[in-house]
């Protein structure tokens, strides 16, 4: 007999509009941290000690916020707004500093990929003005490495995923299409490896594991396709999972390969195993679309947590399968 | 003799002039010749005297050498004279020293036994003391010493025996304290403010030597006087205790002991002196201190507690003096020692203490330089002995003797100080220590009040004004053991004590384990606990700032420290088991719908889930033996919960600021517990809170819960969506909006929504529940958002009318009569029309037009909205079968009507929607109901007016008043049972509230007329009394509203008084009820009148122009 759900060990409310983005920083000595990106075009730093905001930071006047990330060497943020910015910030020190900003162009959805290749520099990779196009640039120099652009078409650019695997010497890029097709980018080479139509709708969000070269993505109907990267960059589609109800906003995959988290356009939050995409657990509690979610990075993989982003404007925090 | 005569200094004119008298004395012993030698003396100057001393005293003693029966009066005389020689010379030679004295005793000891006291008379007994006492002081130091050469003992002897009997026989209490100053002078112990000799090493050594033989006499007669009559005056005890003190510490001095090696020796030539002679040998030592223990404790038994402080002073002083001096040699006696000296360092008297403190003090310190274990061991020993006893005295001894011993038991953790931690390393300490603690501090739990106490909702619900509320403390705890608080004081000292000094990990972590241990112990257990982290933070404690180097020597608990053992002692609590306790015995209606709502939901939980089945099983556990539980049971209960409410205050004063971070948790808990049902418990949770916010640096309880609402309303809004685990939930939300503001708005808007959608999901199961919060909510909405004073004015305007009636005058009224008539029939009507719109008072609602564009449909203020939504379901709730839902419901209705009055484009449809519901209630209810139905409908009168206005004097008042005619001929003739019945009920309600009704929507004349017929026969004296009495008070509100109509009516049911027109032209005042005989109606129109109207002869005149005017 299963457990029933378990309900959240804590809510973040004040966000003051939906939650489009979430990212945890609680490595270190630092208190934990989590930030989150909300649709009125704020930023918000939990402190997940005292469960209450550090700070708020308004920096895409007032436009939408929809991807929030930090760097792991320094005390810089970066956030992408629906102004077609991307801002960096410095965040040591108890500052907040505008560091420097990016002009994408792009007025889509698209979240944006960061692959930190060296202590110091870092590969971003974003949706560009045109609706299918993809841009690499490099950071902190902002010079741009690379343009992607399909030739087929396939719609506008919804999500990607910029990641280093080690067979290859240059990093490749996941993205999924408008049309339902995802693509496997060679950046360096500028080219194709593989594509394969996974979903009939939008690809709405995907997630890579790059330790097991697998991959998921989700869209707007009710199934979630996993797919997964042979030797030779193909990608092949493994099957996937039928959900209750349509739409996911976007899917997560914990640090450490076990769970999965599926951000569900029917307010809830669902658990997979992720080897086996075997259902655990389907979390209810917020009352509007839930936008994001996203896994701690704790040392300690007891403290782990999942945070949930909803339209609800709660974020909500649940300590799941942290025993073993 | 004048004192400034000059004194003969030559001792050759001195001798021509004492001469003659000296040898008359000698040949005529008598009282003047006595007397003149002892004035001559007096012209002698103090060296000469010195020089003719042996010569003066000859003749003085050879009368009291004189063979055969003495006078008196000669002997005292004569002693007196020799006083005053022997005090203003020097004795310089044994002999004279030895036969004075001999002399002097011989004067009042019996003939036959020189040892006893003769019956002489006490003036001469005195003279003599006094004069032994002179003599003993003016004894050169060589010679004093040689006193108690071994040869002298038998005199002296037995002068230490007749002083010992005078001491303890007397009757005259200065003879009994001169007598004990002269042994103590005797003793070389002396401590008068004269001179004195320094006795050298060897001379104490002699002096112990031959006190030794005496030892016995001594100390068991002083033991006697010291436990004897307690009305003897306290300086006789005390100095008995001196002497006690000072003999034993002389004899059984340390270094004497150690250094009497070389006196083992007797001398040969003593003879049969030989068997009164001691010699200390080790054996005689300990038996003797053996012996002594036994005295010892006699008199610690009786002074320690004696009402007197210089007798505890002087039982510090003795065991100073011992614990210093003699410590080796007394042995066992050095444990009652220190208890007596523990004792007191509680002493209430300062002087004690601080004697006391400088004592223990040198104690430790000696102990410390002599590193021996001896003394902690023999401290750790006692506590293990006291503790053993502790729980045996505090039953069977008087409150004074149980605060005594506490006392010393506290005192053993003070002197103990830093060692405490010490001492309970040992596990054997440690429990005996907790388990007499655990034992003494039984509670009572009888006191059935306690169980019956209920805050009542309005108690909890009550605003943040009612000041008496906060001031509310917590109860006095009652023990089973002792009543007197202070005993409960010490007890909670001795805790701190322990906390400050002892391991605080250890502490908490032995007390848990008793806590979760036993329930009997757990009540106790806690008390402790709180009270020894306070101790430990050093909250309340004495350190003695110039203490043992204590403060180097304690390791005072860190910040982290306590903090740690706070969080584990908070979390056992608060824990599922030790906080959720039934307070609660007979089901309310309430309760038994909440458990109505628990029971499937925790059924369909306890088959789904292992891990929650711990939780739901003690759930249902404590549901079903809830009703067998005793009052004992939940007594207990409530007692747990004020306790650890009280911790919890306790270790937000320890921690201060940094318990805020514990709040994240917490505080919910607390509230919890503040919107409890029982008194006691709701009363300890909120003083707890202001202790809280207090120790947190919040300014008030407001801001403690406005400040930490996210946290507060995270848990309640999780704690909605599970009620089955979690029943507590809307109550912390009632607390909280109890004492909030309306800055708690934005995010209790959140909540709202949860809470309007968890009733939504289950209107069966806990609208009960939910109800309650929505009416908190509507009433804290009600505070912060006070309706405009526009609105409040308008209704305030009404009742003055009737008292601005006694200033108009007949022609006033006449042309206002006029231009009404005129009105009424169309004439002038435009310009009074432009006229009432210029002057009709801007309302609210067209103030927040001027504000927002009419096109565009603003958004509504967050409490409206809410109000509005909190409205619509109790249209829905109106209906409940429950009648108890039903007036809840009413209640929230009127509030939120309150509400809304602010915006009348939102009250009226919402009116509009309640309407047919409310009606029902109105017409179609229980009486209860109806009553109640009527405040809201008069509410709503007063905030919709005319909107409303049509609809009753349509809908309502025509049932009303029909019912009311049908029935009042039934009532008129039934009997006593038919006040049981439901239609008088129901007549009483509504004639209760058709008044208020009528008044305040200031119905039309028609209307009234309808409501006044139909009242009418309810004025009847034949009608039950209370339903008079609810008929009287329509008429009041239908007097106020017209009174010169309802004066009319009342005159025409009866007329007390005939009224003559002030003027012949008018017409004579005809009433229909004038010249009636007396019926049914007359008393209470007659109570009417003179009640509202004042003296109806008075003012009768004047009505009668007025009445004559209106018909």
């Amino acid at each position: 007999m299963s457990h029933p759900p378990p309900s959240p060990i804590y809510t973040l409310r004040g966000a003051g509009g939906p939650l489009n983005s979430l990212h945890f920083r609680c490595y270190g000595e630092d208190a934990p941290l989590l930030f989150s990106g909300s649709g009125k075009g704020c930023i918000h730093i939990w402190n997940l000690n005292t469960r209450r905001t550090n700070k708020v930071i308004e920096g895409h006047s007032g436009s939408s916020i929809i991807w929030v990330c930090t760097k792991r060497s320094k005390d810089t943020l970066i956030s992408q707004g629906r102004d077609m910015q991307i801002c960096l910030w410095d965040l040591g020190e108890g500052r907040c500093d505008l560091l420097d900003s990016v002009w994408t162009g792009s007025v889509g959805f698209c979240q944006c990929s960061m692959l930190e290749t060296s202590p110091i520099s870092s590969l971003l990779a974003f949706a560009g003005q045109q609706t299918e196009e993809i841009k690499i640039i490099e950071l902190p120099s902002k010079i741009q490495i690379c343009t992607l652009m399909p030739v087929a078409k396939v719609g506008m650019v919804m999500c990607i995923n910029l990641f280093q695997p080690d067979s290859c010497p240059g990093p490749l890029l996941l993205a999924g299409y408008e049309e339902g097709s995802l693509l496997l980018w060679d950046v360096t080479q500028q080219s194709i490896l593989s594509q394969v139509k996974a979903h009939p709708d939008p690809v709405m969000c995907l997630t890579f594991d790059p330790t097991r070269l697998r991959g998921i993505s989700g869209s707007s109907e009710k199934n979630l396709s996993s797919w997964k990267l042979d030797e030779k960059n193909n990608l092949q589609l493994q099957g996937g999972v039928t959900l209750a109800n349509p739409g996911v906003s976007q899917l997560c995959i914990r640090e450490d390969g076990k769970l999965l988290a599926s951000a569900g356009w029917d307010s809830r939050v669902r658990v997979f195993g992720w080897k086996k995409l075997r259902p655990l657990a389907v979390l209810q509690y917020h009352t509007d679309m839930v936008l994001s979610v996203a896994f701690s990075d704790h040392q300690d993989p007891r403290q782990r947590l999942m945070a949930a982003g909803s339209k609800d404007q709660r974020i909500s925090l649940w300590s799941l399968y942290n025993e073993s | 003799m004048p004192p400034n005569m000059p004194q003969i200094s030559d001792p050759k004119i001195a001798f021509t002039y004492l001469r003659p008298a000296c040898v008359l004395l000698t040949r005529d012993p008598t009282v003047t010749n006595v007397e003149t030698l002892h004035s001559q003396l007096k012209e002698v100057d103090d060296a000469t005297l010195q020089q003719l001393q042996d010569y003066v005293l000859f003749p003085l003693r050879f009368v009291l050498k004189v063979p055969g029966p003495r006078r008196e009066q000669l002997v005292q005389a004569v002693v007196e004279a020799m006083c005053h020689v022997v005090h203003n010379t020097c004795i310089q030679s044994l002999e004279t020293l030895r036969d004075l004295l001999c002399e002097l005793c011989l004067c009042i000891s019996s003939p036959t036994n020189p040892g006893h006291p003769s019956d002489t008379s006490e003036e001469l007994k005195l003279s003599v003391l006094r004069c032994v006492d002179v003599l003993l002081h003016a004894a050169y130091g060589d010679i004093v010493f040689r006193l108690f050469e071994a040869a002298m003992l038998p005199g002296v002897g037995a002068t230490v025996s007749l002083l010992l009997a005078l001491g303890e026989k007397e009757k005259s209490r200065d003879i009994q304290a001169a007598a004990l100053k002269c042994l103590q002078a005797l003793t070389v112990q002396c401590d008068c403010d004269q001179e004195h000799v320094e006795p050298s090493s060897e001379d104490r050594c002699l002096a112990g030597g031959a006190m030794a033989s005496f030892l016995p006499g001594i100390t068991t007669t002083m033991a006697r006087i010291i436990t004897g009559d307690l009305r003897q005056g306290h300086a006789v005890t005390v100095k008995a205790i001196k002497i006690w003190s000072t003999t034993v510490g002389l004899v059984l001095e340390d270094t004497q002991l150690q250094s009497s090696k070389m006196m083992k020796t007797p001398p040969t030539e003593l003879g049969a002196i030989r068997h009164i002679l001691v010699f200390r040998t080790p054996e005689w030592v300990k038996s003797t201190a053996g012996k002594l223990c036994v005295l010892l404790k006699k008199i610690i038994s009786c002074t320690s507690a004696h009402q007197h402080w210089r007798v505890r002073l002087e039982l510090v002083e003795l065991a100073d003096h011992l614990l210093a001096g003699c410590s080796q040699a007394l042995g066992e006696c050095v444990g009652p020692l220190l208890e007596a000296l523990v004792g007191a360092i509680n002493d209430e008297d300062s002087r004690v203490r601080e004697r006391c403190e400088v004592s223990l003090r040198d104690v430790s310190k000696r102990n410390q330089s002599s590193s021996s274990q001896t003394f902690t061991d023999i401290l750790s020993e006692n506590l293990h002995s006291l503790s053993t006893s502790l729980p045996r005295l505090m039953r069977t001894s008087d409150d004074q003797k149980k605060l005594f011993v506490l006392n010393v038991f506290l005192g053993y953790f003070k002197v103990l100080g830093p060692l405490v931690s010490l001492v309970l390393n040992s596990s054997a300490h440690l429990e005996r220590i907790f388990k007499a603690l655990m034992q003494v501090l039984e509670l009572d739990v009888m006191d059935v009040r306690i169980v019956e106490e209920r805050s009542s909702r309005t108690a909890i619900e009550a605003g943040p004004d009612s000041r008496d509320f906060y001031t509310a403390r917590t109860q006095r705890k009652h023990f089973l053991y002792f009543t007197d608080e202070r005993i409960h004081c010490v007890l909670m000292e001795i805790c701190r004590t322990l906390g400050f000094y002892g391991n605080l990990y250890l502490l908490t972590d032995h007390l848990l384990d008793l806590y979760r241990q036993s329930s009997a112990y757990r009540k106790q257990a806690a008390m402790v606990l709180n009270e020894i982290v306070r101790g430990a933070a050093g909250i309340a404690v004495e350190t003695q700032d110039h203490g043992l180097e204590r403060d180097a020597m304690r390791k005072s608990a860190s910040r982290e420290d306590l903090k740690a053992a706070v969080m584990s002692v908070i979390e056992e609590y608060t824990s599922l088991s030790n906080w959720h306790l039934i307070t609660v015995s007979e089901e309310t209606d309430r309760d038994r719908q909440d458990q109505q709502l628990l029971s499937p939901l925790s059924l369909l939980s306890i088959s789904s889930n292992p891990s929650v089945n711990a939780l739901q099983s003690t759930a249902s556990t404590s549901t079903s033996s809830s009703s067998s539980s005793t009052i004992h049971q939940l007594n207990s209960n409530i007692w747990q919960l004020c306790i650890q409410l009280e911790g919890i205050a306790c270790f937000a004063q320890v921690l201060g600021t940094d318990f805020r971070s514990l709040l994240m948790t917490l505080l919910y808990a607390v509230l919890e517990k503040a919107g409890e049902e029982t008194l006691m418990v709701s009363q300890a949770a909120l003083s707890s809170m202001l202790d809280i916010s207090e120790a947190c640096g919040y300014p008030s309880l407001r801001e403690l819960i406005n400040d930490n609402s996210d946290y507060l309303l995270n848990d309640v809004s999780l704690n909605l969506q599970r009620l089955s685990q979690h029943p507590q939930a809307p109550r912390v939300l009632t607390v909280m909006l109890t004492h909030s503001d309306h800055t708690l708005l934005p995010l209790v808007g959140d909540i709202v929504q949860d809470v309007l959608m968890a009733l939504d999901l289950s209107y069966d199961h806990t609208a009960t529940l939910f109800c309650s919060v929505l009416h908190a909510l509507i009433k804290a909405l009600v505070r912060w958002f006070p309706a405009s004073q526009s609105m409040t004015r308008k209704s305030g305007a009404f009742p003055q009318r009737s008292n601005d009636e006694e200033d108009v005058n007949i022609r006033q009224f006449l042309l206002d009569y006029r231009k009404q008539k005129e009105l009424s029939e169309g004439i002038g009507i435009e310009e009074d029309d432009l006229e009432d719109l210029a002057a009709s008072p801007p309302t609210a609602e067209e103030n927040v037009e001027d504000i927002y564009d009419p096109d565009v449909k603003a958004e509504l203020p967050s409490h409206l909205t809410i109000t509005k939504d909190v409205m619509e379901r109790c249209i829905h709730l109106l209906s409940d079968p429950s009648l108890r839902l039903r007036l809840k419901v009413l209640d929230v209705l009127e509030l939120c009507v309150m509400v809304l009055s602010e915006r009348e484009n939102e009250l009226l449809p919402m009116a509009h929607r309640c309407w047919p519901a409310l009606l029902q209630r109105l017409t179609a209810d229980d009486p209860l109901v109806v009553l109640r139905a009527f405040r809201v409908l008069c509410t709503l009168g007063e905030k919709c007016g005319d909107f409303l206005r049509r609809r009753v004097s349509k809908e309502v008042l025509p049932k009303l008043s029909a019912f009311l005619a049908r029935q009042a001929p039934i009532s008129a003739k039934a009997g006593p049972v038919y006040t049981h019945t439901l239609a008088y009920k129901l007549q009483l309600a509504v004639l209760q509230g058709l008044g208020s009704l009528c008044h305040r929507l200031e119905l039309g004349e028609a209307d009234l007329e309808a409501v006044c017929d139909a009242c009418i026969p309810y004025l009847s004296c034949r009608q039950p009394i209370r339903l008079q009495v609810a008929c009287l008070s329509v008429f009041r509100h239908l007097i106020q509203v017209d009174p010169d109509a309802f004066w009319f009516t009342l005159n025409e049911l009866h007329c007390p008084f005939t009224y003559t027109p002030p003027h012949p032209d008018l017409q004579p005042i005809k009433l229909s009820g004038m010249n009636r005989p007396r019926d049914e109606y007359t008393d209470n129109v007659l109570k009417l009148l003179r009640e509202e109207f004042h003296s109806a002869a008075e003012t009768g005149t004047k009505e009668s122009a007025e009445g004559a005017a209106d018909s």
